[in-house]
């Protein structure tokens, strides 16, 4: 769907995207994450062919950058709409630059604006809609002219939490559509949610890439969940014992398995209710992997 | 460039612009004000006679009748066809009476030594103002010239003297060729008509670039201008919102000049063809040539720059630099009338910036040299690619920085493709 190989964007002296190479898949949410100024932002306006990369190559849909404008769609960061324009007459004209001719445009826009419940205001000016609507508008401009490639740039950014989970049942529907989506967010738990696989940037440079479920069993800390009534005090390979909940969080000793204290607890009976390998938030992989990076 | 793309970004202007308070204010003052003059009218027919009469007689010097006092002795008697304006007197003292009662306008009185002096006081009553139109008086020549030289010379040889020059103007071009004769509407249309047009276009440029730049502005500050263009190139835009605004701007005029002839009953419209038919064809086609090419780079000039502004009023201010450079010609404009083809002229008309308004004023002047005239043309043609393409990239850049202004060292190294 997207191909992106040794892209390198400058700026002046600042290296803003720096040889990055990666691919999205077809009918596969990517989370492109990474800290403020990481290159994220640079980096879809490249592929969204509004700026011009230094060195690289970018292909999106099998084509050159630019060519498949018609069928990608992009909710950007900084976003806003004509707000002395209606709302349909908003949609149509967004959905004409695209390509789509006028007649189907209207119909289409009509048809997404029943989908988030602002049929009644299809006819009112833009800026009569709560900030709410607006959001939901401004998700539904980036789609109306039926892309099979979505960039979606920090989507939850000032929602409320209701709003929140009508994007996140719009994306999810996309995805069901066969839509590709390539999602940038700083919300690690909406991301953890959503995506398949992850490009994590930093300073332009990619430090994690791949699926989520690898990349976060790979940074697993080495610790097990255990519900239980009481841990035996001689159990092998325990660093530490931290109960935690009505749980025991079990710090594992060095070149221990997991599976080694399962075994242990069950040849010493302990009634096991629940025991799992601690999950690890992204977000705190996300500090771990830039943290050790900016120290 | 996909030319579709384009003509919804025009269309859609057009049509968001048509309905700004600003335009439709500014296109109905006009009209307004020609209705509001006939309204006034209407309502104050009866009023308006007596108006008139309280300024004629303001205005009325009184009696229209000279008294003379002659005591040269040429104008004893007076020849009978000026029995009816002028009556002699033989005492100074009963002609001022007269004049002070009112019966007389002014009075002559012609010294002993008049042939030798031509010395003549002129008596009248009110401002020093009614003596020198006596004075400038064409009857009061002819009452001169006719007393003294009656029966000495040729009648024809006396008509002469009276009124010695009947003046008709005619210009040579450079090979001595006379172009034409010039009658009075002639002069007035090659005087009026360049200045009409060149107004006009430097205007056009001011409202046109108004529109441009809050049409930029706008889309930057709601920061809908990400999402328009990463469907369309910078270039599509701008050369969209050229040719939609520039139609706005169109509307306008064809708005105000159908305005002008409902109000005046056609008298406009009869004006203007009659002054299209007093212009040569060189200077119209012209006009209308250099109008169209200066419209559009300035309009693209603005647009571009009206990207790198933050706000509104910064991209204003960045924009009068260009306002101010379309003025210059008219500052140098009472020295063009008198040298047309001056060196500072010539130069002026070979820059880009000042080549519409610097030659839609010279050509009717005088015959420009053909150099200047495909000179100047050539050098608006090249520069429009030129600033549409440094209009993009400027645009490229400066639509998506929201916080700060590009500086110099910024535009060169865009410019430079880094």
């Amino acid at each position: 769907m997207i191909q992106i190989t040794d892209l390198t964007k400058r700026y002046g002296d600042v290296v803003a995207v720096d040889h990055l190479s990666f691919a999205v898949r077809e009918n596969e949410i990517f989370g492109l994450l990474g800290p403020n100024g990481a290159g994220k932002t640079t980096t879809i306006r490249i592929i969204m062919d509004i700026l011009q990369p230094d060195g690289g190559e970018v292909q999106v849909l099998g084509q050159p950058s630019g060519q498949a404008k018609a069928r990608v769609g992009y909710l950007p960061e900084e976003r806003g709409l004509y707000r002395n324009l209606k709302v349909l007459d908003t949609l149509v004209y967004l959905a004409e630059l695209k390509g789509m001719a006028r007649s189907v445009a209207r119909s289409r826009a009509a048809a997404l604006l029943e989908r988030i419940d602002l049929q009644d205001w299809a006819g009112r000016k833009v800026k009569e809609l709560s900030q709410g609507m607006q959001q939901r508008l401004q998700f539904v401009a980036s789609i109306v002219h039926d892309p099979d490639l979505i960039f979606l740039d920090e989507p939850f950014q000032g929602l409320d939490p209701l709003n929140v989970e009508r994007i996140k049942r719009l994306i999810a529907d996309l995805h069901r559509e066969g839509k590709t989506i390539v999602l940038s967010s700083h919300q690690m738990n909406l991301v953890e949610v959503l995506c398949d696989r992850i490009l994590l940037i930093n300073r332009g440079q990619a430090v994690l890439y791949g699926y989520l479920a690898e990349i976060k069993e790979q940074y697993a800390p080495n610790v097990v969940r255990v519900r239980t009534r009481e841990v035996p005090a001689d159990l092998p390979g325990i660093a530490a014992v931290e109960p935690d909940d009505g749980a025991f969080n079990l710090v594992l000793g060095a070149g221990v398995h997991h599976q080694d204290v399962l075994r242990a607890l069950l040849d010493r009976g302990v009634e096991i209710r629940a025991f799992e390998v601690a999950p690890v938030p992204l977000d705190k992989i996300f500090v771990r992997v830039v943290g050790g990076e900016e120290a | 460039m996909e030319l579709r793309k384009v003509w919804i970004i025009a269309r859609q202007e057009y049509l968001v612009n048509i309905r700004r308070a600003g335009f439709i204010i500014m296109t109905l003052a006009l009209p307004a004000l020609g209705a509001l003059a006939l309204l006034l009218g209407a309502l104050f027919a009866g009023q308006m006679e007596q108006v008139g009469e309280f300024f004629a007689q303001q205005l009325d010097t009184g009696a229209q009748m000279i008294g003379v006092v002659d005591r040269s002795g040429f104008f004893s008697p007076l020849l009978p066809q000026y029995a009816e304006q002028f009556i002699a007197y033989e005492h100074e003292e009963a002609a001022r009476t007269a004049l002070l009662d009112g019966e007389l306008s002014s009075v002559l009185v012609i010294g002993e030594d008049y042939l030798e002096t031509g010395k003549v006081v002129v008596l009248t009553t009110g401002s020093g103002f009614n003596a020198a139109v006596v004075e400038d008086s064409a009857t009061v020549r002819a009452f001169f010239v006719d007393h003294i030289l009656t029966g000495q010379v040729d009648p024809a040889i006396q008509a002469r003297a009276a009124d010695p020059a009947n003046v008709e103007s005619q210009t040579l071009s450079s090979s001595g060729e006379a172009q034409g004769e010039e009658s009075g509407w002639g002069l007035v249309s090659s005087f009026l008509i360049p200045y009409f047009l060149a107004i006009f276009l430097v205007t056009t440029i001011f409202v046109s670039s108004g529109y441009l730049l809050q049409s930029v502005a706008e889309e930057k500050e709601s920061r809908v201008i990400e999402i328009v263009v990463s469907s369309v190139r910078p270039v599509e835009l701008m050369t969209g919102k050229v040719a939609g605004l520039g139609a706005i701007g169109l509307t306008q005029v064809l708005i105000w000049i159908l305005s002008g002839w409902g109000f005046s009953g056609g008298a406009t419209a009869i004006w203007a063809v009659s002054a299209a038919a007093a212009i040569p064809a060189r200077v119209l086609v012209l006009g209308v040539v250099y109008y169209l090419l200066g419209y559009t780079l300035y309009a693209i000039l603005m647009a571009s720059v009206g990207a790198l502004g933050t706000t509104m009023r910064e991209s204003q201010q960045l924009a009068g630099i260009f306002s101010m450079v379309a003025v210059v010609p008219y500052m140098i404009g009472s020295f063009l009338f008198t040298n047309p083809n001056a060196l500072v002229a010539r130069l002026l008309s070979f820059f880009p910036l000042t080549a519409p308004t610097m030659m839609m004023m010279r050509v009717p002047l005088a015959e420009v040299p053909w150099i200047d005239v495909v000179g100047s043309i050539a050098a608006l043609v090249l520069s429009i690619p030129a600033a549409l393409w440094v209009g993009s990239k400027l645009f490229e850049v400066g639509l998506l920085v929201y916080d700060k202004r590009p500086t110099m060292k910024e535009i060169w190294a865009i410019l430079r493709g880094r």
